[in-house]
């Protein structure tokens, strides 16, 4: 916070909209991260090495849920008018579109960087060593993962804050986001466990599916941000007149 | 400076804004005048290049309005504050500063000159809805622009606040073209050089406010003490009123009065023209 009277270089654009999501989106930071954090540490002083095995495979779910914020910025500056004075100065609805979901992303790491860290730090604490395994899942498939489920939320939460009426609660863009968000993680478990009945459950197994799964959701992103311009048309990101 | 050529637009394939035309270029303040729904904020919006035209063209000192917007010649103010949440005064400021390429000392300048200051430190949702309106009013003047595009500015405001920011548009009219929208008539009349009035989206009237005239001249006549030859006279609170052909026949009105020995503390026209144009 600064001190009055004190003159300071105003934050970049994106660092304010960051700075913005995560006292906006905060409830869904903490949560997220808290949730993550608690889960990694249940896990790492659970005997049974459950720490490498499943936390790994339920952070993106978490990271999604605390990456909420960008897209709350999103929402409310639209209801607001923020949007519309923006364009108004030249700056583009993509840029807008972009700049939250960028925020979005940089909430996720937050999440990422709390609870691999705690995680990881009391599952070493515990006695347990950091196996090529847990490296590999943390950082092929956690973090990965954890990108494109808050990106899919994002983005989806976006565009539909963007094509319907301003509306609150849970039946808005908001209260539905997160359920987009830990759709990719689920869809993968589902699917892992649903291929594996049938067959081959390694590890790679497990990996391949995710990565089909992520890389769908990613695509998916790709599309919806590649027709910003012709579906999120100028007067969607009006505030009602 | 400002040409608005043929423009139509509106809002998902509605058409909301039918062919306006008009061109202003002199620094005044030109009022923008209708009722709800005639198409006010679609102008603004169309002006600053928020929404394209569907038809004709907005062009400022030449060059065509953009689909980006109009980044360095105008300053759009909506009908909300557009100020961001979770953001105090101070940097709700730096964030439009940032955007528009204004420094932390411009800041400054606007706590000072818009009295904010005391409020820096507060978050933008403990404000009242008056104080809110100054800091979105104080981010129009971050940085000097040649064409100022308010819409309903003093909306909210209580009376004081209300005066002083007319004060300080007042002022940039002086070397500015400022368009304002309003529903307060009085307002209106009071700042206003020019009007455009727009009435099912279309520009009903473009004209100086002083060419418009009632279809009844009154005025309201105050005595400074009471006087003979006016107990028959309607009156309207305090004022005696008197209807005459026209504004010029105010100074004969006045030496009549004169030549009677009456006092006179205030002579107003009652009627305000605008007002006929909502008629």
């Amino acid at each position: 916070m600064s001190t009055p009277g004190v003159a300071t270089e105003p934050l970049s654009l994106l660092g304010i909209t960051v700075r913005r999501a995560s006292v906006s989106g905060r409830f869904f930071l903490v949560y997220g991260t808290g949730m993550s954090i608690f889960l990694g540490v249940v896990l790492a002083i659970t005997p049974g090495g459950a720490f490498s095995t499943s936390f790994p495979v339920l952070l993106p779910i978490f990271a999604a849920v605390g990456s909420m914020g960008g897209l709350v910025v999103f929402s409310n500056d639209r209801i607001k008018g923020v949007l519309e004075c923006l364009m108004a100065y030249g700056i583009s609805p993509r840029r807008l579109f972009t700049n939250a979901l960028a925020a979005s992303l940089v909430l996720a790491s937050v999440v990422l960087v709390g609870s691999i860290g705690v995680g990881v730090g009391v599952d070493l604490a515990a006695g347990h060593p950091l196996t090529r395994n847990l490296a590999l899942f943390l950082t092929v498939y956690s973090i990965p993962m954890s990108y494109v489920s808050a990106a899919f939320a994002a983005t989806i939460g976006m565009y539909w804050t963007a094509l319907s009426s301003p509306r609150a609660g849970m039946n808005s863009p908001i209260g539905l986001a997160p359920f987009f968000g830990i759709l990719p993680p689920v869809t993968t478990l589902v699917l892992f466990a649903a291929l594996g009945i049938a067959g081959d459950v390694s590890d790679g197994f497990f990996l391949a599916v995710a990565a089909a799964v992520a890389g769908g959701v990613a695509v998916i992103v790709g599309l919806l941000l590649g027709l910003i311009g012709r579906l999120l048309r100028r007067e969607r990101l009006l505030s009602p007149a | 400076m400002l040409d608005c050529r043929s423009v139509s637009a509106g809002y998902l394939g509605t058409e909301v804004l039918h062919e306006v035309s008009f061109r202003v270029g002199e620094p005044a303040i030109y009022v923008v005048l209708g009722p709800n729904g005639a198409g006010k904020t679609t102008l603004f919006r169309t002006l600053s290049g928020i929404l394209r035209p569907t038809h004709g063209e907005v062009r400022i000192q030449g060059t065509a309005v953009d689909g980006d917007g109009t980044r360095g010649s105008l300053h759009y103010l909506s009908h909300l504050d557009g100020i961001p949440d979770g953001l105090n005064v101070r940097e709700a400021l730096e964030f439009y500063a940032r955007v528009e390429g204004a420094g932390a000392a411009d800041v400054e300048r606007i706590l000072d000159r818009l009295e904010l200051r005391a409020l820096a430190d507060r978050y933008f949702s403990e404000l009242s809805s008056g104080q809110r309106r100054r800091v979105a009013i104080g981010r129009i003047f971050l940085r000097e622009r040649e064409i100022y595009l308010l819409d309903e500015p003093t909306s909210n405001l209580d009376p004081k606040a209300a005066r002083e920011i007319r004060a300080l548009i007042l002022e940039l009219s002086r070397e500015k073209v400022v368009l304002y929208s309003s529903h307060n008539l009085f307002e209106a009349r009071e700042i206003g050089r020019y009007v455009l009035l727009l009435r099912d989206g279309r520009l009903a009237l473009f004209d100086r406010i002083e060419n418009l005239r009632s279809a009844r001249y009154v005025v309201g006549i105050r005595l400074l003490e009471p006087a003979s030859g006016f107990s028959d006279a309607a009156r309207q609170g305090e004022y005696y009123l008197m209807e005459l052909s026209g504004p010029e026949e105010v100074p004969r009105l006045l030496h009549d009065l004169d030549a009677r020995r009456v006092k006179v503390r205030e002579v107003r026209e009652m009627d305000n023209p605008l007002e006929d144009l909502f008629a």
